[in-house]
């Protein structure tokens, strides 16, 4: 298969701050890649990297055999990345189907679409995170869970082929990430996305992930499957810093649904 | 689900197209039964006129843009000059009924429209205040131009920068009136074609969250410069319709009152709709008429307390506050555009 994404050398600096330090990965299409790290890794960072918001200093983004380096987001996205923000920016004054509009009216399809067929992409992705009911309302009286699916709803009308999540697990029960891990597979398989996830639900991430990225202080210290990763030793302490919540950390990788901390 | 429902029965209920089409229709009729002077119907068409064109960057992409009258001044110099200076562009203002008057309005509106792309990339970097700002100093900018360019192209005839025009070179006012009125209606067209358009839909987000909008597709820098444009091209067209109603134009027309009368009519009425700045001129209009003749003197105080009050209680504007409600279980936010 071929990369969807190559991530080369990647260096972004915030003055004296090196936020990525010579990140380096690829992915293949249809996998899904977790990107774990400690607050402050980088993970977001590389994000705003890959979708343009922030140029790096060094290295290159590669999507689909294309450099995209440095390019505004608005075209990064309609070649077909999309990405949800992590601090999230619903439209507060337009309705939740009108927001989803916008990801299906400069998606993936912009400038293809009617404004109608708009909205039946927008209501289809509203169904799918569970928030058809509230399509009418306006995006500011959602609860911040529902303002995360909003974020989830808005990427998927982009119609795209690389869905970047940050953190969309954050601030969910158990009961809510598990249907939250239910929808993001069954997006995965019907529109044959390959996802990366930023997340610090651990066992979530280490249950949906094919592989795991781990940044730490801006390097990308460890890669390799879930098992492998989580048997990391330098992970386990860079990572985690206390070695006895790293043993609770590999425990619960195998513990599906023990969502208590 | 939406987006089903047929078209024509979607714009029957559309009570903003009926209103659109009512008010048309009303200038038109006053003008023909003569139940309105035509100076009064020309200050509401210029009042309408400013306060749609500058929705469309205000309004829509929430860019409080304090110096647009620089547009008004632009379109009006340009005009009154095209006609002062090209002999057949005088003449042509007389053919087709006011069509030749609009043609001329249409290339000073290009002028206009000329300086607000070379500018907006500049400019609508800014945000807020910043932009405000920077569109205010346009308009100082181009005034003083005008002050040191215009006594240059005719020492004998202008003082200072104002110009009047020769009888041989303006018009009658009904030519005016109906270069005015299509240009009223067309503006009309664009709010409302926008409105309903992915143009629309994508300016709007930018006035919501402009980095959002960017990452969702939404390509901002275009957009802004399109919709700012776009702003500059009718305000400068009703600029140069002013200033040929006028007789002639001076420095006055790049006056802040005029950016702040725009401002304020979109802010009464509601920003973003395309019955806000209709309906909102409307109201400023007959306010501003009401308190001249009742409260001469203090009527600029009375109308900025009232001005205050909307914007602290309803900053939505009148029709921003109707679309909040519901009659006989429709949401006036389907109906009221
Ligand atoms: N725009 C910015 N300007 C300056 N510094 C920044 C900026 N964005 C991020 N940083 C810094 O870069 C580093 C990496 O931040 P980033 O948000 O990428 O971390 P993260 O891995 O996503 O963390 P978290 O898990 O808390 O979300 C942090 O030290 C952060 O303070
Ligand atoms: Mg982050």
């Amino acid at each position: 298969m071929e990369d969807i994404l190559v991530v080369e050398n990647v260096t972004k600096r915030f003055g004296g701050l090196v936020a990525n330090n010579k990140v380096s990965f690829s992915m293949k299409r249809g996998e899904i890649l977790g990107l774990i790290g400690p607050n402050g890794a980088g993970k977001t960072t590389l994000f705003n990297v890959i979708t343009g918001v922030y140029r790096p200093d060094e290295g290159r983004v590669i999507f689909k055999g294309e450099d995209i380096t440095g390019k505004p987001p608005h075209v990064i996205t309609r070649k077909g990345i999309a990405k949800t923000h992590q601090i999230v920016k619903p439209f507060n004054d337009m309705t939740v189907l009108e927001n989803a509009m916008v990801g299906a009216l400069f998606g993936k399809r912009a400038r293809q679409i009617t404004i109608g067929e708009a909205k039946e992409i927008a209501y289809q992705s509203l169904e799918l995170v569970g928030l058809a009911e509230k399509a009418e309302e306006f995006a500011v009286k959602l609860t911040l869970r529902q303002k995360k699916m909003l974020e989830l709803a808005r990427a998927l009308s982009a119609e795209p082929e690389l869905l970047l999540l940050d953190e969309v697990l954050a601030g969910l029960n158990p009961k809510e990430i598990e249907e939250a891990l239910e929808i993001i597979k069954k997006v995965k398989e019907e529109r044959d996305l390959s996802i990366i996830m930023i997340e610090h639900v651990m066992h979530a991430v280490m249950n949906i992930a094919d592989r795991i990225v781990v940044l730490h202080f801006g390097w990308k210290i460890a890669e390799g499957t879930p098992e492998e990763v989580a048997n990391n030793p330098e992970v386990i302490t860079a990572y985690l810093g206390d070695p006895r919540y790293a043993l609770r950390f590999v425990k619960r990788k195998g513990g599906e649904g023990d969502g208590s901390s | 689900m939406a987006g089903k429902e047929s078209t024509l029965s979607h714009y029957l209920k559309s009570p903003t197209l009926l209103i659109i089409v009512f008010v048309v229709l009303g200038i038109l009729v006053a003008r023909i039964l003569g139940m309105s002077t035509l100076d009064t119907l020309m200050t509401i068409m210029y009042f309408m006129g400013i306060a749609l064109s500058l929705n469309i960057i205000m309004g829509f992409a929430g860019y409080v843009s304090f110096g647009h009258a620089v547009f008004l001044g632009l379109g009006g110099y340009a005009y009154v000059l095209l006609v002062y200076f090209i002999k057949p562009l005088a003449d042509l203002q007389n053919v087709g009924l006011g069509l030749g008057a609009f043609v001329v309005a249409v290339l000073a509106g290009l002028f206009a429209a000329a300086v607000a792309a070379s500018v907006g990339a500049a400019v609508l970097r800014l945000r807020g205040a910043f932009f405000a700002i920077a569109t205010i100093g346009l308009d100082f900018t181009a005034l003083y131009l005008m002050k040191a360019i215009v006594p240059e192209l005719n020492p004998e005839q202008f003082f200072g920068a104002q110009i009047i025009l020769p009888a041989d070179k303006i018009v009658e006012k009904d030519i005016v009136f109906n270069a005015m009125f299509l240009t009223l209606v067309i503006l009309l067209a664009v709010n409302y074609y926008i409105r309903k358009s992915p143009f629309g839909v994508g300016l709007t987000a930018i006035k919501e969250d402009e980095d959002a909008a960017e990452v969702l597709g939404v390509p901002t820098t275009m957009f802004k410069i399109i919709a700012f444009t776009l702003a500059g091209f009718f305000t400068g067209m009703v600029g140069a319709l002013f200033s040929l109603n006028g007789g002639g134009v001076d420095e006055t027309l790049f006056n802040l009152g005029h950016s702040i009368d725009m401002i304020v009519m979109i802010v009464i009425g509601g920003l973003g709709t395309v019955l806000g700045p209709v309906v909102g001129s409307l109201i400023y209009f007959e306010l501003y008429d009401l308190l001249l003749v009742h409260y001469p003197g203090v009527n600029l105080i009375i109308l900025g307390i009232i001005v205050a009050i909307v914007v602290l209680f309803f900053p939505e504007g009148l029709i921003g506050l109707l679309r909040k409600y519901k009659v006989m279980g429709m949401r006036l936010r389907d109906l009221l555009e």
